[in-house]
C-alpha cells in the first residue's frame, strides 16, 4: 500500500494505493486524513481505468503533417527521448536568441502544486511573462478570484459549514461533489445539512445542490448583481439589518469620499480620514483617540465638501428596487424582500460566540458563490456584489459567516514555527495578503507597465488572473499599437486541452495558436489541443507515477481545503508504480532542460522566489545544492521539506507517511477578528487603478480596449451582450454546469465514468424544460442544435426537464471531444465552449474574465432520433 | 443498509466503489443511483435514489431460483452461488428491485473485447471470474467478503457524504436501527412484502 494524493481533481483527498503484483488493484481513503476524512469519489475511484487507458500516450510523438488545424490528422510519427529533447532544446535555444519573451508557457488548473515547479518556475528561469492557466477563458474564475483576493486574501468563498445557519447560494454547488474541495465539501456540506443550515440557490437550473436545498430561486443567468444589490438596498435602507461596528472598524465604510470620488486624506501625511463624531472633526481613520465615526452625514474638510463612503453607497443602491431588479432577473419582488430579510436577521448582528475560549463575532449567515455568477461580462462587480451582503452584516471570517477558501493567514508549523504567512493593512488601513499564487497580489493594484509587455495585456491591468486579450482579433494590431517588439514563438503547455478549455476554438486556433513557431505539448493524451496545434507531444507521467511536494501549500491558491476548525495537513504526492512505458514525470523533463539551456541557478532562483513566497520563508538553494551538482526533483523536495518541518521530516517520512498534520487555530480560521485588516465595501482604488490603466492605453493610440467606465468604486448589474439581444429567434440563455462524475472533460475518457455518464440523465445532454420542448417540438432524446447568433452552433441530446427556467438551456460540463486520441470520450456530450466567443464584447471590463453567456436558437437536427 | 437521502448528492462514488471492489463488466451495475423529478417548473422536486440488491429477509429471488444458486445466508445477507447458477434469469425477473444482472461473457473496457488490453484488464477479468463465473446472474452482496474481514461494504467505504450506515438490524441498539427509528426509514416497496435490508432516510 502507498500512500499518496489523488490527483483526478484539484481535491487532492489523501488515499491508500494497493498494489496486487505490482499492479494498482485498488483505492480508497485514508480515513485520518483531513482531506478527504477516509471518503473517496467516483473520478478517484476511477483512478486505475486511467493509468492502464490503452490510449494513453508512452513515447514521444512529433507532427509529421506540416498542415495544423481542428481536425487535421497530424500524423504522429514516434521519435526517442534524446530526439525529443534535442528538438525542444535547439526550439527553446532558437527562441531565447530572438527574446526569450516569445515563450509562452500554459499549466493545468488541476495540479497546481505540480505546475509552480514544472511551469511557473521555468517560464521565469527562461524568462518570460506569458503564462496562462489551460482554462484561461472558460474554466477561469477571474472575477472570483479577484473579488475573493481583495475581500477574504482568498480565492473564493464558502460557508463556515459548522456554524452557518443560512447560506445562500448563487450559481455554485459547493459541497456537490465537484469543483473547489470537491470531498471535504461534499462531507461538511451533508453535516451542515444534517445539524439543520438551510440553503437558499439561486441558479437557473435545479442544480443538485438546489435539489436538496430548503428553496431553489430560478434566476436568469448573469443578472445575479441585480438581485444581490436589491437585497443590499433593502438591508441598509429599508431594514436597517447591517453591522455598523464591522462597517466601521474592518472597512472602509467611515473614509471620507470627496467630489472626485477619491478618499479625502490628511494633507501631511496622506492617511485617509473618516468623521470623528466624539469630537466632530475629521481625525485619521487609525488615530490612537478614534472612538466612533460617522457612516452618515455630509461633512466639510478644509473646504472640501465630502460624505462617508457608506452614505454614497447606501444612496447609490436605492435604484435597485426589488421591482427593478425582478425585471431583470426574473425573480419576484416578493422574493427577494423575503430572502434578504431572512438572510440580515439569521446574521444575529450583535452576537458572539465563545469558541476554545475565544469570544468572537457570531454571525451564521453566508452569501456564496462561484463558477456561475462569474462567467459573465459584468463578473468582478457581480461577486463584489455578491460578498457585499456578507460585509454589511459582518458576516466575513468569523463564527458562522463566509470564510475565506484557503485561509490566508497560517501562524507556522508548531514543530518549526515555519511556514508562516499572515495578512496586513497597508498605509490605507486596507488588507494585503502575503500569499497569492500569481502574478501579483489582488491588492495593492499592480502598477501597470509603459509598454505592457505580456502579449494577453494583463501587465497593463492591476488584476490578478489572467486574459484572453492575446487570442482577440484584433491582437496584431493591439501588439503593434503597444510596441510589443516580439510575438509568439515556442508554447509550452503542461496537461491543457487548450482547444476545448478556454473559449471557441476557432477563434483560439486561428488567432492564436497558429501564429506559434513551436508547440510542445506535455500531456497523459493526445487531446484535441495537441492535434490541432502541437508539433512535439511528451508522454507525461500521471499522478499515480509522480512526485509533487504540497498538494495542499499554499492555502490560498489550492482549492482542496476543508472549511473551518479542523487540521492542516502537508501532503504529497508520490509514485505508487514507476512511469510506466516511456512515461515521465514533466518536472524530470524541466529540470533537465533546465540544464541543458545553461538555466541551472536561474530555475533554482527561481524555485527559491515561489518557496518563499508561497510557503512562507527563504531557503538559498544555490547554497544548498553543491556546485555541479545536477538539478534533481526528489532532492528538491528533501531540501524543502526539511527546512520547512525539520531534519526528520525529509522526503523519506513523507514517503512513509505520505503526510504531515497538525491542528488549525482559532486565529488562523477566523483571522479576520485577530488581525487589524479592512476591506473597502467602496472600492476607491480602483478609480486610480483604471486611471492609470487607461492613461496607458490611451499614450499608446488604444483609448477604447476596455469600457473604463466600469472602472469605478461602487457596485452596478451590467448587462451581458446576450441581455441586449433583439432578434427573437435566439431566445433560450444558455450556460454550462460541472458534473460530480467530471474534472473537465479529460475524465470522459474514463469508462468507468463514461459508462455512468450514458445512464445518468444529465450528464451528456442538453437540458431543455418541458413546456419549452413542447412548444418547439422537441422530444426527449431528439438530437437538436444549440446557434449563437454568430452562426457558432454545437449539437446534442435533448433531456426534458422541469428542474430548468422556460427561457434557458443547460448543458453539463464542456464535453463532446472528436479528437482521434480520446476514443472513449469521442462524441460523448455537448461541446458547450463552440458557443463562447473570445473578444472584447464578451470580456469583464474589469477582471477580463470570460463571458460565457450565450443566446441561442434551438432546433431539430435533420437526423435520426435517439434514446 | 441505511441511506440518508439528505445527505446524498447523487455523485455515483457507490456506482463506482462497487465496480471497482468487484470489477464488474461493462454494463453490469450492482449499485446505481437513478434520479427521479416530480411536479412542474417552478415547484420541482428531483430525488437521488441509491439502488443496490435491498438483501430481502423474504426474497423473492430465491423461492424461484430452481438450482438452489441463490441463498440467504444466516446473517441475512443474499448470496449467488456461481458455481450453482445456470443463467435462467428467473430470479431476474422475480426480483422487483431490478437488482440481478446477468452478463454473458467478460469483456474488456477499452477494446470490447474478450482479450485484456492491459495488465489492470486481466487482473480485473480473474477477479471477475473468480467471483462470477461467465453465463450468470450476479448481484451486491453487501461485500460479504470485506463484512467478514470486519470491514464496511465498498459503498459504505467511499460514500463522500456518508450518507451509508451498515450494521445488524436485528440488533436494537446498533447504528442502523436507532437511525432507522429516529428518522423513520422506510423500505421501497414495502407491499410487496419482501422485507428489505435496506432503509432509506427520508430527504425532507
Amino acid at each position: 500500500m502507498v500512500k499518496t494524493s489523488c490527483g483526478m481533481c484539484y481535491g487532492t483527498c489523501t488515499v491508500d494505493v494497493h498494489l496486487e503484483d505490482g499492479i494498482v488493484s485498488g483505492i480508497e481513503g485514508d480515513p485520518d486524513s483531513p482531506q478527504g476524512y477516509g471518503n473517496i469519489c467516483a473520478k478517484g475511484l476511477s483512478a486505475p481505468m486511467m493509468l492502464y487507458d490503452p490510449s494513453r500516450l508512452n513515447y514521444p510523438i512529433v507532427r509529421t503533417n506540416p498542415v495544423k488545424g481542428i481536425g487535421v490528422d497530424p500524423g504522429w510519427k514516434r521519435i526517442s527521448w534524446d530526439e525529443a529533447m534535442d528538438l525542444l532544446t535547439s526550439k527553446l535555444k532558437e527562441c531565447m536568441a530572438r527574446d526569450p519573451r516569445g515563450l509562452y508557457t500554459v499549466g493545468s488548473p488541476t495540479f497546481p502544486a505540480e505546475r509552480a515547479f514544472n511551469i511557473l518556475s521555468f517560464r521565469k528561469a527562461f524568462g518570460t511573462p506569458n503564462y496562462y492557466t489551460g482554462g484561461g477563458g472558460l474554466h477561469c474564475g477571474n472575477g472570483a478570484h479577484m473579488i475573493g483576493g481583495i475581500y477574504h486574501a482568498s480565492w473564493s468563498v464558502i460557508p463556515d459549514f459548522k456554524y452557518t445557519n443560512l447560506a445562500i447560494y448563487w450559481g455554485c454547488s459547493k459541497g456537490h461533489g465537484a469543483g473547489h474541495a470537491a470531498n471535504v465539501a461534499a462531507k461538511q456540506a451533508a453535516d451542515a445539512k444534517a445539524r439543520g443550515m438551510r440553503l437558499i440557490v439561486f441558479d437557473p437550473f435545479l442544480s443538485t445542490q438546489a435539489s436538496t436545498a430548503e428553496e431553489w430561486v430560478p434566476i436568469k443567468a448573469g443578472t445575479d448583481a441585480a438581485a444581490a444589490l436589491a437585497m443590499a438596498n433593502l438591508l441598509v435602507n429599508e431594514y436597517g439589518l447591517y453591522d455598523a461596528d464591522y462597517l466601521k472598524w474592518k472597512t472602509n465604510a467611515g473614509y471620507l469620499i470627496g467630489p472626485d470620488g477619491l478618499y479625502v486624506r490628511d494633507k501631511k501625511t496622506g492617511v485617509p480620514l473618516v468623521w470623528n463624531t466624539g469630537t466632530n472633526k475629521q481625525d485619521a481613520f487609525n488615530s490612537k483617540g478614534l472612538k466612533d465615526m460617522a457612516l452618515e452625514g455630509d461633512f466639510e474638510v478644509s473646504g472640501v465638501k465630502c460624505s462617508p463612503s457608506f452614505k454614497i453607497l447606501k444612496e447609490h443602491l436605492k435604484k435597485y428596487t426589488p421591482q427593478y431588479a425582478s425585471e431583470i432577473c426574473g425573480v419576484p419582488a416578493n422574493t427577494l424582500r423575503r430572502v434578504a430579510k431572512d438572510f440580515g436577521e439569521e446574521a444575529k448582528i450583535g452576537s458572539t460566540i465563545n469558541i476554545e475560549g475565544k469570544v468572537l463575532p457570531y454571525r451564521p449567515v453566508a452569501s456564496i458563490y462561484f463558477r456561475g455568477s462569474q462567467g459573465h461580462y459584468n463578473q468582478a462587480w457581480d461577486c463584489m456584489s455578491l460578498v457585499l451582503l456578507n460585509h454589511f452584516v459582518g458576516a466575513a471570517d468569523v463564527p458562522g459567516g463566509a470564510l475565506a477558501f484557503g485561509p490566508p493567514v497560517h501562524l507556522g508549523y508548531p514543530g518549526t514555527g515555519k511556514l508562516k504567512y499572515s495578512v496586513e493593512p497597508d498605509k490605507d488601513g486596507l488588507m494585503v495578503a502575503s500569499n497569492w499564487p500569481y502574478a501579483h497580489l489582488p491588492y495593492p493594484p499592480n502598477e501597470p507597465k509603459d509598454p505592457p509587455q505580456r502579449l494577453d495585456l494583463q501587465d497593463l491591468f492591476y488584476i490578478p488572473t489572467y486574459t484572453t486579450i492575446m487570442a482577440w482579433e484584433n491582437n496584431e494590431e493591439l501588439w503593434q499599437k503597444f510596441k510589443i517588439p516580439y510575438r509568439p514563438d515556442v508554447m509550452i503547455s503542461f496537461a491543457t486541452n487548450q482547444i476545448m478549455s478556454v473559449g471557441n476554438p476557432k477563434t483560439l486556433f486561428e488567432n492564436f495558436l497558429k501564429k506559434f513557431r513551436f508547440i510542445a505539448s506535455f500531456n497523459i493524451y493526445s487531446t484535441e489541443f495537441e492535434e490541432a496545434a502541437a508539433d512535439l507531444v511528451l508522454p507525461d507521467a500521471s499522478f499515480l507515477e509522480r512526485y509533487s511536494s504540497a498538494t495542499t501549500f499554499p492555502t490560498v491558491g489550492v482549492s482542496c481545503h476543508a472549511t473551518g476548525l479542523g487540521e492542516w495537513i502537508w501532503a504529497i504526492r508520490q509514485p505508487v508504480i514507476q512511469p510506466m512505458a516511456e512515461r515521465r514525470p514533466m518536472v524530470d523533463v524541466i529540470l533537465e532542460l533546465s540544464e541543458r539551456l545553461g538555466l541551472h541557478d536561474k530555475y533554482l532562483e527561481a524555485v527559491r522566489e515561489w518557496v518563499d513566497r508561497a510557503y512562507g520563508g527563504d531557503i538559498d538553494l544555490k547554497k544548498v545544492f553543491k556546485p555541479g551538482e545536477k538539478l534533481n526533483f526528489e532532492r528538491l523536495l528533501d531540501v524543502i521539506m526539511k527546512d520547512r518541518f525539520g531534519e526528520d521530516k525529509g522526503l523519506e517520512f513523507f514517503k512513509e507517511h505520505g503526510y504531515l498534520k497538525w491542528d488549525k487555530r482559532v486565529e488562523e480560521v477566523y483571522w479576520r477578528w485577530f488581525n487589524d485588516v479592512r476591506v473597502p465595501v467602496y472600492l476607491e482604488w480602483i478609480i486610480r487603478a483604471g486611471r492609470k490603466s487607461k492613461a496607458v492605453a490611451e499614450k499608446y493610440g488604444v483609448p477604447d480596449l476596455v469600457d473604463w467606465s466600469a472602472h469605478t468604486a461602487l457596485p452596478d448589474w451590467r448587462p451581458c451582450p446576450t441581455h441586449a439581444e433583439k432578434d427573437p429567434e435566439y431566445d433560450l440563455e444558455g450556460f454550462y454546469w460541472r458534473s460530480a462524475l467530471h474534472t473537465y472533460s479529460m475524465t470522459m475518457q474514463n469508462p468507468w465514468l463514461d459508462e455512468v455518464s450514458q445512464n445518468d440523465p444529465y450528464t451528456y445532454t442538453i437540458q431543455v424544460n418541458a413546456e419549452t420542448a413542447k412548444r418547439k417540438g422537441v422530444k426527449e432524446g431528439d438530437y437538436v442544435w444549440l446557434e449563437n447568433p454568430k452562426g457558432s452552433k454545437a449539437r446534442g441530446r435533448v433531456h426534458l426537464t422541469d428542474g430548468i427556467r422556460p427561457d434557458h438551456v443547460a448543458i453539463a460540463a464542456n464535453a463532446g471531444h472528436w479528437g482521434k486520441g480520446l476514443p472513449r470520450a469521442k462524441g460523448k456530450g455537448v461541446f458547450f465552449n463552440e458557443l463562447i466567443e473570445i473578444d472584447k464584447e464578451h470580456t469583464c471590463p474589469v477582471s477580463l474574465g470570460q463571458d460565457i453567456c450565450v443566446k441561442l436558437k434551438l432546433y431539430k437536427d435533420g437526423g435520426a432520433r435517439s434514446g | 443498509m441505511v441511506i440518508d437521502l439528505k445527505r446524498c448528492t447523487s455523485c455515483h462514488s457507490c456506482t463506482v466503489a462497487c465496480k471497482a471492489e468487484h470489477h464488474t463488466p461493462p454494463g453490469v451495475f450492482w449499485a446505481k443511483v437513478v434520479r427521479l423529478e416530480s411536479g412542474k417548473y417552478p415547484t420541482v422536486v428531483r430525488q437521488a435514489l441509491p439502488l443496490l440488491c435491498m438483501n430481502c429477509k423474504e426474497p423473492e429471488c430465491e423461492k424461484v431460483c430452481p438450482t438452489g444458486a441463490t441463498k440467504k445466508r444466516p446473517d441475512g445477507i443474499v448470496i449467488v452461488d456461481s458455481k450453482q447458477c445456470v443463467g435462467c434469469r428467473y430470479c431476474a425477473v422475480a426480483c422487483p428491485y431490478g437488482a440481478r444482472n446477468f452478463s454473458s461473457d467478460w469483456t474488456d473496457y477499452f477494446t470490447g473485447e474478450k482479450k485484456p488490453s492491459s495488465e489492470f484488464a486481466a487482473h480485473s477479468k480473474k477477479k471477475w471470474m473468480k467471483e462470477s463465473d461467465k453465463g450468470v446472474v450476479s448481484k451486491c452482496n453487501f461485500c460479504v467478503d470485506r463484512v467478514e474481514k470486519g470491514l464496511k461494504p465498498a459503498c459504505v467505504n467511499a460514500c463522500p457524504t456518508e450518507a451509508r450506515t451498515f450494521g445488524d438490524l436485528d440488533d436494537p441498539e446498533s447504528e442502523v436501527s436507532q437511525l432507522i427509528k429516529k428518522r423513520r426509514g422506510m423500505q421501497l416497496h414495502p407491499e410487496y412484502g419482501t422485507d428489505a435490508s435496506v432503509y432509506y432516510l427520508p430527504a425532507r
